[in-house]
């Protein structure tokens, strides 16, 4: 078994957990970051992709609303090339209160997010294809953000002020010792083998696990999971964040994002972050509460559905999750339970990711006796290597751009993603990718309407002629892949993307016979399934 | 007005066209939205790969396990057939592309076992002469050859694959000025250039010094290519290759567009046109009219205005799922898009799929489609013929898993043969005398 020792251990590697790392780094602790798959791979990689302006929480939770505006003047300085400046409304549509409109604009003054209200007509002018039944429209700074790369951003500046960060490193345990917390053991999925990591402080950011992972030494931290599944769009219908001007509920948002548009979302408790289904019924719902923001949405191409699950924190049950807040929560488990060496970040949004950080690493600086000051708010994230940094809001078309101006603009891997051979190679290397899901995560290869049909060859082609590992390696992953693709397929195949589908089947086993190739049909590093669906209608109750 | 009209060009309603064109004088005419499955699939003819589908070793002689099938599984498409209109058509095929110069080899004796881009075996009844050479059966050591500055086709993972399964072979990839000046070198830029002797010339001469470098790479008896040796010249150009280099070469199929496919399509084409027979595209059929129960005249969409087309006798060959025959939607209903007829789903889409994508038993969303009897005339609840005049060919016919069978060419071509000289004989028998011969 190997070994490590290291200041601080960090376990999540979602937006939290590797901002954790990136501040520890910044701070001058030396820090290892464990995460059980790859980066953003928990419900990070799992969202709409809304920066939040703080609307959605004026009237419902103010501090989630001040967090996040604060938050979201941040995240415009130090990641602007993660970040659309798409802006967002707020609309009441007929079947809401319009008198709500008046209470979100309280909301807003008292919370502070900029707010304006907008006539019908310029509303329609930005948006032709909202309901032209609309009777309110507000103004609001919403973004949508790329949270992968964002995520990887993070984690590459932590890596540049010497964080280590082990993906596919699974938390078996904590170690405890006496009432102390020295570390954690882990499973390196990649090698098949475990690791002990010794640490003076260890922090449990792992979102929606943080229960599981607090447990393994007995200590009890109630964190609901709340289950929101988002369907994407194959088209980008919006080019701005539309929600309704209600109180939060299930699919009142749709969410422009490169070249998509994600509905969002459900919000079901669901008793295990791991074993949860996509219902039919929620993403039926979803586009039956989509068609009331677009008229005709529900005849759309859907391209794909996922489903993250929100860490909740409540100290004590609470019988619906949308009445939990959505504000962070930090435990100091000396204070709490009497364990040291050891706090729980959780809750929050991936908005406010860097405060919750902060708050966290001033925790590690007053338990290690340092005071050092938190410089995220300042530091402006590096780009991924091999990227020109743009300092620039990224825009739809930035990557065309970017492709057409390349030498090899006509090797594109990925058509739909315009993902060019160069970047492929870069994720595949300099990316470490240990799977083909990790190059996807990388350069959103394989996310467009054809999901994977024509990249996932190529990719496997380059994956066997740069890694040089035996052929059944490349083969599973490939395999792998396919059956990660098809996992969110699966809730949105009907019409034109079952016909798409069924040419990808046309491809991989007619033509290709990929079922049939060496080695083994799934690895341990293949996706983890969501459970059959097996609800057509919402359950009452 | 035509005697027999048939909708989709695909491989199933481009062997009903010809077929019907070259067994009688009657008018025949083929309506399509665009062109069907063969400019995806391999290029070569599938009757039946795996079966049972449980089984994970390939059909070996095809003959056999047809027998088993057609007992098995009295709805299916070959059960309607029958094994001697499977063999009869299969003849007929390879009789006109040995007509047109591009023989295909093969016969239900035994299946051919094809390496695949992925570097695969795939088991299949007719390969063209092109791809006979690559054989997984023989153990002869193989060049792939590959070129750069292409994204489609990555020797080095086929030559390890195919090393795996106990062929030696090795991987090349060739640098060819014309590509490297070129964006964009998809199957059709290659196979257009592979028309041009220079650059066949050109790439002769530069996999020969490879060779001749090379003691490794010259051991190879037979060299494998990507499917793109020429469209439309392809025999010729491949034995010229095979007299230049000395050694066996084969095609390998890969990502689609399908040159193989297309070749066979451009076949037909022709020999339905040379029979008299007349194929439009870019009309797609909407709907349907009929007349005390019988079909009259189906409308096509045009720019302009909705567009009739009468006929006596109508073929439908629109594909299922796949080729747009068929439309699902997310309540969980399906619908045949020209004449609305019934079809088989399972009952919720709770049903339609595994939770593995690559489940050898596929998913039973798939096996939807128009339920047929014996003559192929689309039926109802009761088994009676929704329509006289109407008959359905190819992947839209229910009770099939085309796929995960590797039967979708087989299936489409004995369809599609059988329906055509079907419609034929009926519409004779009926009195059909009185359309207007051409």
């Amino acid at each position: 078994m190997r070994t490590m020792q290291t200041e601080v251990l960090v376990i999540g590697g979602g937006a939290t957990g590797a901002g954790v790392g990136q501040d520890l780094a910044l701070r001058g602790f030396q820090c290892v970051l464990v995460e059980k798959r790859d980066l953003t791979h928990g419900t990070t990689g799992r969202y709409h992709g809304l920066l939040h302006s703080g609307g959605r929480y004026v009237v419902k939770d103010p501090k989630a609303a001040e967090e996040c505006i604060e938050e979201n003047r941040i995240l415009r300085r130090i990641m602007p090339h993660c970040l659309e400046d798409t802006g967002g409304f707020f609309v009441a549509t007929p079947w809401d209160d319009p008198a709500f409109g008046d209470k979100f604009m309280a909301g807003c003054q008292a919370t502070g997010v900029p707010c304006e209200e907008i006539s019908i007509a310029q509303m329609l002018r930005e948006e032709p294809l909202l309901n032209p039944q609309i009777s309110r429209c507000f103004r609001v700074p919403d973004g949508s953000a790329d949270s992968f790369l964002a995520t990887q951003c993070v984690g590459e500046s932590a890596r540049l002020h010497g964080a280590h960060i082990l993906t596919y490193h699974e938390v078996k345990h904590l170690l405890r010792q006496g009432d102390k917390v020295i570390g954690a053991v882990c499973h390196d999925l990649v090698h098949d083998e475990d690791v002990t990591i010794y640490a003076d402080m260890t922090v449990n950011a792992s979102g929606a696990w943080a229960g599981q992972i607090a447990g393994t030494i007995g200590v009890e931290v109630r964190v609901m999971a709340g289950k929101g599944t988002m369907v994407a769009i194959n088209h980008r219908v919006l080019n701005t964040v539309v929600n309704r001007c209600k109180m939060p509920a299930d699919g009142d948002i749709i969410v422009p994002i490169h070249t998509v548009a994600v509905i969002g979302t459900t919000d079901v408790r669901v008793p295990d972050p791991e074993h949860f289904a996509i219902e039919p019924w929620e993403v039926q719902h979803m586009l039956d509460e989509g068609e009331k923001l677009i008229p005709g949405l529900k005849n759309m191409r859907m391209l794909r559905a996922w489903a993250g699950v929100r860490p909740l924190y409540q100290e004590t049950a609470v019988a619906d999750t949308r009445d939990v807040t959505r504000a962070y929560t930090l435990l100091d488990h000396e204070k709490r339970d009497g364990v040291s060496g050891f706090i729980t970040i959780t809750g929050g949004k991936w908005t406010t990711y860097r405060q919750m950080a902060q708050v966290t690493v001033d925790r590690v600086c007053e338990k290690l006796n340092t005071q050092r000051e938190c410089r995220t708010a300042e530091e402006v994230l590096p780009h991924l290597p091999g990227f020109e940094p743009h300092h620039q809001y990224h825009t739809l078309g930035a990557r065309l751009a970017r492709a057409e101006a390349e030498k090899g603009f006509g090797e594109l891997i990925c058509e739909c993603e315009l993902a060019t051979k160069q970047d492929v190679e870069r994720a595949i290397v300099q990316g470490q990718a240990k799977t083909i899901d990790d190059v996807r995560r990388d350069v959103r290869l394989g996310m467009g309407p054809c999901q994977g049909g024509f990249c996932t060859l190529r990719v496997a082609g380059m994956w066997h002629s740069l890694k040089q590992t035996p052929v059944e390696t490349t083969n599973v992953t490939l395999r792998d892949f396919l059956q990660e693709r098809w996992k969110g397929l699966m809730p949105v195949l009907w019409g034109s993307q079952l016909k798409q589908e069924r040419l990808d089947e046309l491809i991989y086993l007619s033509v290709l016979n990929v079922d049939h190739l060496p080695g083994e049909k799934a690895s341990r590093l293949g996706p983890k399934m969501y459970e059959p669906g097996t609800e057509m209608t919402q359950p009452h109750g | 007005m035509s005697n027999i009209l048939i909708i989709g060009a695909g491989l199933a309603g481009l062997v009903a066209g010809w077929q019907a064109a070259a067994s009688s004088t009657r008018r025949v005419r083929i309506l399509s939205k665009g062109w069907g499955a063969t400019h995806w699939h391999s290029g070569c003819i599938d009757v039946l790969g795996y079966y049972p589908l449980s089984n994970e070793q390939p059909v070996e002689v095809p003959l056999e396990r047809l027998r088993l099938l057609i007992a098995n599984e009295p709805h299916h498409p070959y059960a309607l057939t029958g094994l001697e209109k499977i063999a009869e058509a299969l003849t007929a095929l390879q009789t006109l592309c040995q007509a047109a110069a591009y023989p295909l080899h093969g016969s239900l004796e035994q299946n051919w076992l094809i390496p695949t881009a992925a570097g695969a075996l795939r088991p299949t009844c007719l390969a063209p002469q092109t791809m006979s050479a690559g054989d997984g059966r023989s153990t002869a050591p193989m060049l792939i050859v590959g070129f750069a500055d292409t994204v489609d086709f990555y020797p080095h993972l086929i030559a390890a694959n195919l090393t795996q399964q106990g062929i030696p072979a090795q991987g090349l990839l060739l640098e060819m000025p014309a590509l490297q000046a070129r964006h964009f070198n998809y199957p059709m830029t290659l196979a257009r250039l592979m028309e041009q002797s220079d650059f066949r010339a050109e790439m002769v001469q530069r996999l020969k010094k490879q060779l001749a470098a090379s003691p490794a790479l010259d051991k190879a008896e037979r060299l494998g290519f990507p499917a793109v040796l020429g469209l439309d010249n392809a025999a010729a150009i491949h034995q010229e290759l095979e007299e230049k280099l000395g050694r066996r070469v084969f095609e390998i199929p890969g990502l689609p567009p399908s040159v193989a496919g297309i070749r066979l399509h451009h076949i037909l084409l022709k020999a339905i046109r040379q029979a008299g027979g007349e194929v439009y595209d870019g009309l797609e059929v909407v709907r349907a009219e009929c007349a005390d129960d019988r079909l009259m005249q189906v409308v096509t969409e045009n720019a302009g205005r909705p567009r009739p087309h009468r006929a006596d006798q109508f073929v439908l060959a629109t594909g299922g799922i796949l080729g747009g025959g068929i439309v699902t939607d997310y309540a969980g209903r399906g619908r045949e898009v020209v004449f609305n007829l019934p079809i088989t789903l399972p009952h919720s889409r709770l049903d339609w799929f595994k939770q593995d994508f690559l489940d050898p038993g596929g998913h039973p969303i798939y096996q939807s489609g128009i339920r047929v009897n014996h003559i192929f005339q689309p039926v109802n609840g009761e088994n009676q013929p929704i329509y006289p005049n109407l008959y359905a060919a190819g992947t839209t016919l229910a009770h099939a898993e085309a796929i995960r069978e590797r039967s979708f060419e087989g299936i489409a071509l004995t369809t599609g043969y059988t329906v055509g000289q079907l419609v034929i004989s009926n519409y004779l028998a009926q009195g059909g005398n009185r359309g207007q011969p051409h």
